[in-house]
């Protein structure tokens, strides 16, 4: 009875670094509530060159690319039923519900007519690829909550869990086609910036390499993530689970790397590769450390290792936001004739979605069945 | 058949009249933003500016030339393709327009722009997207849009685009001081405002690799395409998920005869 | 004891029901005013237009635009947010002074404008206005190691009155004068001083070219107004050596101030700081161009200008108000010594006809040694506001000397076309700028619009009343201190040290427009 009771206790451990992010939090709402009151132009270094930055690069382009293990992940465990990685699917799908909700908020905040946000509901662009990613994400936010509605009914409201339970393959499908459409479409986005965005990135199927990276990048945040849970909840998944996984992302990213190629040469930019400006070395940074190493290490043995499916992670998921942001910022560059830096405050508002992010994260994984214990200890 | 406006950059002397009008006409305020001279540059207050530039003419002479700038209003427009909430429309008469109150201030449009003309109002708690409207009240009525009644210097042509095409054809080809360019006859797909000029328009601040096909053809084909692939994405992945169970399934029972 | 505390309780209560209701209304208004305050309709349009843009089609209005100014005009800017587009500045421009649409487009380097300032007189609501320089003069006023020195220009004395409420041309001489001295200037001169000089020089000239003593051509043209002068350096760059090469009085005086005066005071030229009282913006261009340190390089210094800054009638008016002084309550005084004496010759400067008038009276003095007649003296053909006036005067020893006076830049064309061709029967023409002369030279009070007749007639009346009834001499050659200028300082007209500091040279202006041909 006693242990019962226990386990019905809400708990939320405090640490150092905890506190450091609820600190973290607290100033990056305050700061949110600035920019909703005052407008953007006081809090962020935007201007009408720049009417993109940080937030739609990082907090959401690089948001949803991240979260995209989510999706991945489902495909693989509920749909093409490989039952092995079955220990990994609570948690990357968790990553990724905490991961789209912080993206609708960065959303949000950038948007200057915050009040109006539904408006696309009702009046149609049909035309915009953003209709696409705003019908697709907003949907897929929902079938997220759904999902985790059948873990979270494991606890609280207990009745409806039956429901959840049997409409989780709908849910699961369905959760795999919107990303599948907004992770391209991001992309797509860009399809109109024909003259504007440098053509090492620019591409008519610049929607095909979001889509791929989004993939090849679960796996990626999935070995992070369960490195970072490993050590603080010592809950390790078996490598060759991992390694298997990471495979899978190795393959995909090979076929990334080829496509590039050739949709450079196809469009006569090869050269620009080795061109040795600014954009071009961005570029091979992006490529050689974020797609080739990793490449490397996963067909290596050092992918046999905790250390090398870490690195593997870290190189991929920071290969894929360096592409992000390549894309918002750096590719933009030449045509807007001036440059860009973030003002504090945009970053601080994104290290706090990040933070509560995290802090959601321990929060949800300490009091629900995430991390599968039967699987602990193993490794 | 749509309204434009013709812009013979070199009958221009900079007076900024045109400037002054679309200000009287749209009450739009002044601010520190100079809506004519060197440093002019579109805002979200400075609907249409006239800059100053002074350039070498063909005899490699110092000259000065003065370039209107406002919206060139896109016969094919990249921001109306790029609102997602129809905040941008394009209007039959030529102008493209802007609803404020369908705006839900996303910024793609300034993105999307290939002339980046749309601009934001960076200071205001509630900002909205603002750009020139060619006066598309006036312009339903048969008027001249405001920058353009105004001008004593005849720089401007309104009239039917296709009538002003031909007319700015006829001008270059006769006269051998116009450099053999109609900016905007094809740029994006043809814009709504060309422009004339005796100096090369890439001197002048103006794009000049723009591709000639309009820009939302770009993405017609991918947003055509993206219910047939969402819903045959469905299609194969319930057939997937059946598929696998089953096959699992039989796996299992296979593993559990092998055991009994 | 505790009902108090109840009441504090209450108001404390109060207090953040208070502030939560304003915290509340802030929020609801914020969002009312958002929501509500976006109507359905498209952006844009709310707004107004003069009503001879709004008409359907492309047919063209009459009066529309305006003039194009150039930001570093010396004379002239124009504030954005007054303009309304009546279009008059336009109307003036072009058809008055025939500067705007008399050239080719495009334009070349420069924008064409001959800084007469009549822009600033139509436009009614004062968008245009001459370059405010009265900082540069207080500063000067109010450091005690610069001599400041003023001269005032022969029209600025009947117009000034107006912007302290008196009739228009009242005669406010004296009172300018007091005014001057309150705010400090360490020496008021008269303009009317250096224009009877100018006749010295200017009527040596021409009967030099007559003689043939100069080999230029006649007819001879008058270099006073500086709006002319640009004119023609624009236009008519062919017809420069008939211009009289002497400086305007305004420049003169410039000149002599940290020449003559310095060596006279024993004060460096450097410490010198010389203004003048125009009633005229294109004065501001004149001391602007880069030959007019004639003193500076004199004394070896040419970064030293000889006007160091001109002020206009409505500028001084502004300065003399901004101190609190009321010229209405103000005694009359008098010019300082030295170049302060004047001729009514050198006060009709002022007005149409002014300097041909006077230029006679004394050309007929300096061939024949005789006064004039008394004909002579009220010289009525070339008086008046006639746009071309003409006249034929008959000299003892040189015969029939016919002269023409124009103003207004459009009458200009036509005589200056005959010039041209070679047709033209004068040996002399005054040329003034602005309808009227300086009397209504664009740094004058603005009157009625269009700039009203009736106003310039008055003004023109005082002047010539003033000349008649008021001065004492009336002839340029009976200036003592004009005199007293050549015995100590420069010997006699059109000597080498005058022609150092009096006269000047021309630019052609030719290059910076492509003249329209077919509209002159």
């Amino acid at each position: 009875m006693a242990s019962h009771a226990q386990a019905q206790r809400w708990s939320f451990k405090i640490t150092p670094t905890r506190i450091l992010l609820m600190l973290l939090s607290a100033i990056a709402v305050g700061v949110i509530v600035f920019r909703l009151v005052t407008g953007l132009g006081m809090v962020t270094n935007l201007t009408d060159e720049w009417p993109w930055g940080l937030w739609i690069g990082f907090d959401v382009l690089c948001g949803v690319a991240l979260a995209g293990g989510g999706y991945g992940t489902a495909l693989i465990v509920h749909v093409l039923h490989k039952d092995y990685f079955h220990p990994i699917a609570r948690s990357a799908m968790l990553t990724s519900l905490i991961g789209y909700l912080l993206v609708m908020a960065g959303l949000f905040l950038d948007i200057g007519q915050w009040f109006n946000f539904w408006r696309p509901f009702v009046s149609w662009g049909h035309s915009s690829v953003l209709f696409e990613v705003f019908w697709c994400v907003s949907c897929y936010t929902t079938v997220q909550i759904l999902e985790f509605g059948e873990i979270a009914t494991e606890r609280i409201g207990t009745k409806y869990h039956d429901i959840f339970k049997k409409a989780l393959p709908v849910l699961m499908i369905v959760g795999i086609i919107f990303p599948t459409l907004h992770q391209s479409s991001l992309g797509g986005l860009y399809l109109l910036m024909v003259d504007k965005l440098y053509p090492l990135w620019w591409s008519p199927i610049i929607f095909l390499f979001f889509l791929l990276s989004s993939f090849f990048v679960g796996p990626a945040m999935i070995c992070v993530e369960t490195t970072l849970a490993g050590r603080a909840y010592d809950h390790w998944i078996p490598i060759p689970i991992l390694r298997k996984l990471i495979r899978i992302s190795g393959y995909v990213m090979i076929f990334y790397l080829v496509l590039k190629i050739y949709d450079l040469i196809s469009r006569g930019v090869f050269g620009l590769v080795f061109s040795g400006t600014f954009e071009a070395n961005m570029f091979l940074i992006e490529i050689i450390f974020g797609i080739i190493v990793p490449i490397v290490i996963c067909f290596s043995g050092f992918s046999a290792t905790r250390n090398g499916l870490f690195t593997f992670g870290l190189l991929v998921s920071c290969g894929v936001v360096l592409n992000r942001m390549n894309v918002v910022v750096i590719g933009m560059m030449s045509s807007t004739g001036v440059s860009y830096i973030p003002s504090i405050w945009e970053f601080i508002v994104s290290a706090g979605l990040v933070a509560m992010g995290v802090l959601a994260y321990c929060f949800i994984v300490e009091n629900f069945k995430i991390l599968d214990h039967n699987h602990g200890h193993t490794a | 058949m749509s309204k434009g406006v013709l812009v013979d950059l070199t009958k221009c002397v900079g007076c900024g009249s045109c400037t002054v009008a679309c200000k009287l006409w749209n009450k739009n305020d002044w601010d520190e933003n100079p809506s004519i001279g060197p440093t002019a540059k579109l805002t979200d207050k400075n609907w249409t500016v006239v800059q100053f530039k002074e350039v070498k003419d063909k005899q490699g002479e110092p000259v000065w030339r003065f370039i209107k700038q406002q919206c060139f209003h896109c016969k094919e427009p990249a921001c109306v393709s790029a609102c997602f909430a129809k905040a941008f429309q394009k209007t039959k008469e030529g102008p493209v327009i802007y609803y404020p109150h369908l705006c839900v201030g996303c910024r793609y449009c300034m993105v999307a722009c290939p002339f980046n003309v749309p601009k934001y109002e960076w200071e205001k708690p509630f900002p909205l997207v603002t750009k020139c409207m060619m006066c598309d009240t006036k312009v339903q009525k048969g008027e001249a849009p405001a920058c353009v009644s105004v001008c004593p210097a005849d720089v401007f042509k309104f009239g039917d685009r296709e009538a002003l095409l031909k007319e700015a054809k006829a001008t270059i080809s006769k006269d051998p001081k116009y450099v053999k360019h109609i900016y905007g006859e094809e740029e994006v797909g043809g814009t709504e405002w060309m422009y004339l000029s005796d100096v090369p328009f890439e001197q002048l601040g103006f794009k000049t690799n723009l591709t000639k096909r309009s820009l939302p053809s770009y993405t017609e084909a991918y947003m055509h395409a993206t219910p047939f692939v969402g819903v045959a994405w469905g299609v194969i992945l319930t057939g997937l998920y059946h598929y696998t169970k089953r096959r699992n399934q039989i796996a299992k029972d296979k593993d559990k005869n092998i055991k009994a | 004891m505790q009902n108090q505390q109840e009441v504090q309780e209450k108001q404390k209560q109060f207090t953040r029901r208070g502030f939560l209701k304003m915290m509340g209304g802030i929020g609801l208004t914020g969002i009312t005013a958002t929501v509500a305050g976006c109507s359905t309709d498209p952006a844009g349009g709310k707004g107004w237009l003069p009503q001879q843009y709004q008409v359907a089609s492309t047919f063209s209005t009459q009066v529309k635009g305006r003039i194009p100014i150039d930001p570093t005009n010396p004379s002239i800017t124009r504030d954005d947010r007054k303009c309304i587009l009546c279009g008059q500045c336009v109307e003036v421009c072009q058809r008055v002074q025939t500067v705007f649409g008399y050239y080719e487009l495009p334009i070349k380097n420069d924008i064409t404008c001959v800084n007469c300032g009549q822009c600033t007189l139509w436009c009614p609501t004062a968008a245009i206005t001459e370059r405010d320089d009265i900082d540069k003069v207080v500063a000067a006023l109010e450091n005690k190691d610069i001599h400041v020195v003023v001269q005032t220009a022969p029209a600025t004395r009947v117009g000034l009155g107006e912007e302290f409420g008196m009739a228009p041309g009242t005669f406010v001489e004296g009172k300018q004068v007091s005014a001057l001295k309150k705010l400090g200037f360490n020496a008021v001169f008269d303009t009317n001083f250096s224009a009877d000089l100018t006749i010295f020089e200017e009527g040596t000239e021409l009967i030099k070219r007559i003689s043939g003593d100069i080999h230029e051509p006649l007819p001879q043209f008058t270099s006073c107004s500086p709006g002319w002068v640009k004119f023609c350096e624009y236009y008519y760059p062919d017809l420069l050596p008939h211009m009289s090469t002497c400086k305007s009085p305004q420049q003169m005086l410039g000149a002599l101030i940290k020449t003559y005066y310095a060596k006279e005071k024993g004060i460096q030229p450097e410490k010198i700081f010389s203004v003048s009282i125009m009633p005229c913006t294109a004065k501001k261009f004149e001391s602007a161009r880069p030959e007019m340190n004639s003193a500076g390089k004199h004394a070896g210094k040419p970064e030293l200008r000889d006007v160091d800054v001109v002020l206009t009638t409505r500028e001084l008016a502004r300065l003399i108000k901004s101190k609190g002084i009321d010229l209405n309550s103000l005694g009359d005084e008098k010019y300082d010594t030295l170049m302060g004496e004047s001729t009514g010759a050198g006060l009709i400067f002022g007005a149409t006809g002014g300097v041909m008038e006077a230029a006679i009276r004394s050309a007929y003095f300096l061939i024949t040694k005789q006064d004039p007649p008394e004909a002579l003296l009220n010289l009525t053909p070339i008086r008046g506001l006639q746009g071309c006036k003409e006249a034929s005067v008959d000299i003892p020893g040189v015969g029939t000397i016919k002269v023409a006076v124009v103003h207004g830049l459009s009458n200009a064309r036509p005589i200056l076309e005959a010039v041209r061709k070679k047709e033209a029967p004068w040996q002399f023409i005054e040329f003034m700028c602005c309808p009227g002369g300086c009397i209504s030279g664009g740094g004058q009070p603005r009157t009625s619009l269009p700039p009203s007749d009736d106003v310039r007639q008055a003004r023109i009346n005082s002047l010539y009343n003033a000349d008649a009834h008021i001065y004492a001499k009336r002839k340029s050659y009976e200036n003592q201190e004009v005199l007293a200028l050549y015995e100590k300082f420069m010997d006699n007209p059109n000597s080498h040290l005058a022609h150092e500091l009096l006269h000047t040279h021309y630019t052609d202006r030719g290059k910076q427009l492509t003249v329209k041909r077919n509209n002159a």
